[in-house]
């Protein structure tokens, strides 16, 4: 069997045989790289162990119950920010609509694992400069019309192309250039990439808002009459601004995903506050997503199940590298330095966090270097530090916005640096002030001295490498300019194999935490509240709620 | 002016779709696909020219029809304005004139210092108030004010009635103290004094004489509130999940979306100026002097 298998399908399998990697690494392994879910799973028993790990959640056992078929399931969601065309979909409640009537290549699971969905297997040539796709075949549009390679093709240009406004245009820059998806027959697409990247995978997946496959010559003025996808939910009616109600699609290619309730109804709600008393007061049979801070009723309520996922998402609390007082590390370090971490994760995340080390690298990633040693609270040598760098007693601004536990954040980052004598001075806004034009030089976000801003969950860190901190970022709010990082960005980025990204991610992680250009200290966990009369409801922490297999428990 | 206003606010509609982790060329393409990359001359006159023919436009951040988000949303606040209309004005009223006829007494004090005090306790705490005990703890009402659609007038009623009670409260205390105040005047006044004195029955110089006077100045705090019941209820919107006007102008200035805005706050002007002419006619009618005065 191994004779059959490709290079770097090899290198994994010895990578989990010598146990670099464990059985649920390998299989996520395995599958980034195109190998199939029974293959994998054939290897993984073959030759592995079993290992613990992963989400974890007390409403998790219940979730699991058997449902019976039929009744009305309801979604409480956060309120879509836009029209809904997939060029311009960019918060979770439009993605959560998105995603049950029309479907992506891969399905980025909630152990960020790429599951294969309009995709069947994927595979890259020798450096990963080029991913080969085979496109699952009898797969159906609800107007019975058939999703062809062409149509993958074109979706992939559509959103790669600068003149269409797409909201994915940021996540393929460096990646995938107009023009770089071709269909070369029937059933492959083939993706010449701008640089080689080991995780092209996940930029096709779930992962990236935007890409859910449209016909050939998609019209988004036609999207929100008719949703018109792939997925095991058709439209029924959309109220803007109110809801939105499915109907199954009853012939959906994946019968394994054959939809259980007759009908689904998502409620959007404005504020999370509304959407936590919907819950409570049972109007929803699920809540698709609330924070530890606005939902510790939640946490708390006997009647409520919750499923937490522990996730990547965070917030970056920045300093200009390139001004003053932070110009000099020692300073960045002595920030760090003073932060109590454990009041954050356990006092304001309510524990419902992981801590953060300064570096993008989410203690749930892989490809995290966990023998990188943790950054605590040390006062003492914070004050030596700014002795050092003659910087004592300043004063700085912190800019930030209204946004769940953040302005909290804000106040504990403000009174943790009295400690140093260092004075905060909090600029809590609107998010359009704290925004402004999102470019350099008209944007308090990439401008201002100390910030912090929120990014949301991704199955592989590539994201959060780039652009916040790459020299020529376009989220560099930092002004982080460093040559070797950029060059361990690309090695990191271009790794096909676990032990080489874990190589340069231990080298990122270390100077990260060195040159502080940012303070990673929580990764907050992706918190669903159920009814605990319901079971079958999957969640991803990028705000995906798939209740094909939900209802009422049997 | 709102459209020179909303130019101060940062940002443009594009980046605010979009979000502002999108690449700048896919902001420059969306700008130019919703024409916000014209001069703000052009912009304007592109909207005026349309909206005095009838047409409001397009709202850019919903792709939508500006008289379609407009016109769904005054339909859903007038609802629940009337709602609370119907509820507060007879009921202060009645407050009002009880209060005033018990002048100093235990039942006055309760009605004055009752109205005044849920007054000024805000509307958001009286919302969270009847959530806790009415739909958490008793579960008599939907937390949302969201009536399912095609829903019959008492299901309305059930889910618009816990968002109007808070009307009522702030309300109340405020008209039931113009009742009072007028109906002082009128009950001490001498055209009252006669009416006692020929003998007519109480009940009669009340409807016929108190009533009709003290009326006059609690019909002007009645519709100085319309603009208030209609376009300013955002926050118990919020609360209730309520698809009002002032939740949609709340978002049209937050998306920047101009169209919107413009002529959400017409329409909200239009509906005040309409309700300040409904009580100067009710003033008229009430008033015999008032008519007289504009037959001279």
């Amino acid at each position: 069997m191994r004779a059959q298998r490709s290079e770097l399908e090899n290198h994994i399998i010895d990578e989990y045989r010598a146990g670099y990697i464990g059985r649920r690494e390998f299989m996520r392994r395995g599958a980034v790289v195109g190998m199939s879910l029974p293959l994998v799973g054939f290897l993984a028993s073959a030759c592995g162990t079993e290992e613990k790990g992963g989400s974890s959640a007390d409403g998790e056992e219940s979730n699991k119950a058997a449902v019976k078929k039929g009744g009305v399931f309801k979604t409480g969601i956060q309120i879509p920010g836009s029209d809904l065309d997939p060029l311009k979909v960019n918060n979770q409640g439009s993605l959560g609509v998105l995603a049950q009537s029309a479907e992506f290549l891969i399905f980025s699971d909630r152990d960020l694992k790429p599951v294969p969905r309009l995709a069947e297997s994927w595979e890259p040539n020798d450096d990963g400069s080029q991913w080969t796709f085979k496109i699952r075949q009898g797969v159906k549009y609800h107007d019975g019309t058939p999703m062809t390679s062409e149509d993958v093709a074109a979706t992939f240009n559509l959103h790669a192309d600068p003149d269409n406004g797409s909201n994915a245009l940021s996540a393929f820059t460096g990646v995938l250039s107009k023009g770089g998806a071709q269909a070369t027959d029937e059933t492959t697409v083939v993706f010449e990439l701008d640089a080689p990247n080991g995780n092209f995978p996940f930029n096709t997946s779930s992962d990236n808002y935007n890409l859910v496959i449209l016909p050939k010559g998609f019209d988004p003025t036609t999207w929100p009459k008719n949703f018109q996808g792939t997925g095991p939910w058709r439209l029924d009616k959309y109220s803007p601004n109110q809801g939105v109600t499915f109907t199954p699609n009853p012939d959906y290619w994946d019968k394994t995903r054959s939809v259980l309730p007759e009908r689904h109804e998502m409620t959007f709600y404005e504020k999370e506050a509304a959407g936590i008393l919907g819950i409570q007061g049972g109007e929803v049979d699920v809540l698709s997503q609330f924070s530890a801070i606005n939902g510790k009723p939640l946490l708390t309520d006997p009647n409520i199940s919750v499923i937490e996922l522990r996730a990547a998402q965070h917030r970056q609390l920045h300093m200009r590298t390139d001004k003053e007082p932070f110009t000099d590390k020692r300073v960045r370090q002595a920030v760090a330095l003073l932060l109590n971490r454990d009041n954050i994760v356990k006092g304001l995340l309510e524990e419902k966090s992981d801590y953060g080390n300064d570096s993008p690298f989410a203690p749930v990633y892989r490809t995290t270097d966990k023998t990188v040693a943790q950054r605590k609270q040390d006062v003492e040598k914070a004050k030596a530090l700014l002795a050092e760098a003659g910087k004592e007693n300043f004063s700085v601004e912190l800019r930030t916005w209204e946004n769940f536990e953040m302005p909290q954040y804000a106040a504990l980052v403000q009174n943790d640096l009295k400690a140093a004598g260092i004075d905060v001075k909090l600029n809590i806004t609107d998010a359009g002030s704290y925004y402004g034009d999102a470019v350099f030089g008209k944007s308090p976000w990439l401008d201002s001295t100390f910030g912090i801003t929120e990014y949301g969950h991704r199955g592989v860190p590539n994201v959060y490498l780039g652009a916040p901190l790459k020299s020529d970022g376009t989220w560099n709010s930092s002004h982080f300019k460093n040559k070797a990082y950029d060059a361990l960005n690309t090695e990191y980025v271009a790794a096909l194999d676990l032990q080489t990204q874990r190589t340069a991610a231990k080298k990122i992680q270390e100077m990260l935490l060195d040159e502080v250009p940012i303070i990673f200290s929580y990764f907050y966990f992706y918190l669903s509240a159920l009814k605990p009369t319901i079971a079958g409801v999957n969640v991803s922490a990028m705000g995906h709620v798939d209740v094909t297999q939900g209802g009422v428990k049997a | 002016m709102i459209f020179l206003a909303a130019q101060v606010l940062p940002g443009d509609v594009a980046r605010r779709i979009l979000g502002p982790f999108a690449d700048q060329a896919s902001v420059d393409a969306l700008s130019k696909e919703l024409g916000t990359d014209r001069s703000l001359i052009a912009q304007y006159w592109g909207w005026i020219s349309s909206f005095v023919t009838g047409d409001l436009g397009q709202s850019p951040a919903q792709s939508r029809p500006v008289s379609d988000i407009v016109v769904d949303a005054i339909v859903a606040s007038g609802k629940l304005a009337l709602l609370a209309f119907i509820i507060v004005v007879p009921l202060a009223i009645a407050g009002g004139v009880v209060a005033a006829m018990n002048e100093g007494s235990l039942r006055d004090r309760l009605i004055s210092v009752g109205g005044l005090s849920a007054t000024a306790i805000p509307e958001f705490v009286w919302a969270v108030l009847f959530i806790l005990v009415f739909s958490l703890g008793l579960g008599l009402f939907p937390t949302t004010a969201q009536f399912p659609e095609g829903a019959g007038i008492f299901t309305q009623i059930k889910y618009l009635l816990l968002p109007a009670l808070c009307l009522v409260c702030v309300l109340f205390g405020y008209i039931a103290r113009m009742a009072r105040a007028g109906t002082i005047e009128a009950l001490e006044a001498d055209y009252t004094r006669t009416a006692v004195l020929k003998g007519l029955a109480q009940r009669t110089v009340i409807r016929r004489h108190v009533l009709r006077n003290s009326l006059l100045p609690t019909i002007a705090v009645v519709a100085t509130q319309a603009g208030y019941l209609i376009g300013g209820l955002v926050i118990i919107e919020l609360i209730f999940n309520y698809q009002g006007i002032g939740l949609a102008l709340a978002r049209a200035a937050t998306q920047k979306d101009i169209p919107v805005l413009q002529s959400g706050i017409l329409i909200i002007g239009v509906v005040y100026l309409v309700a300040t002419l409904i009580a100067d006619i009710l003033y008229s009618v009430l008033n015999p002097r008032v008519r007289l005065e504009a037959a001279e």
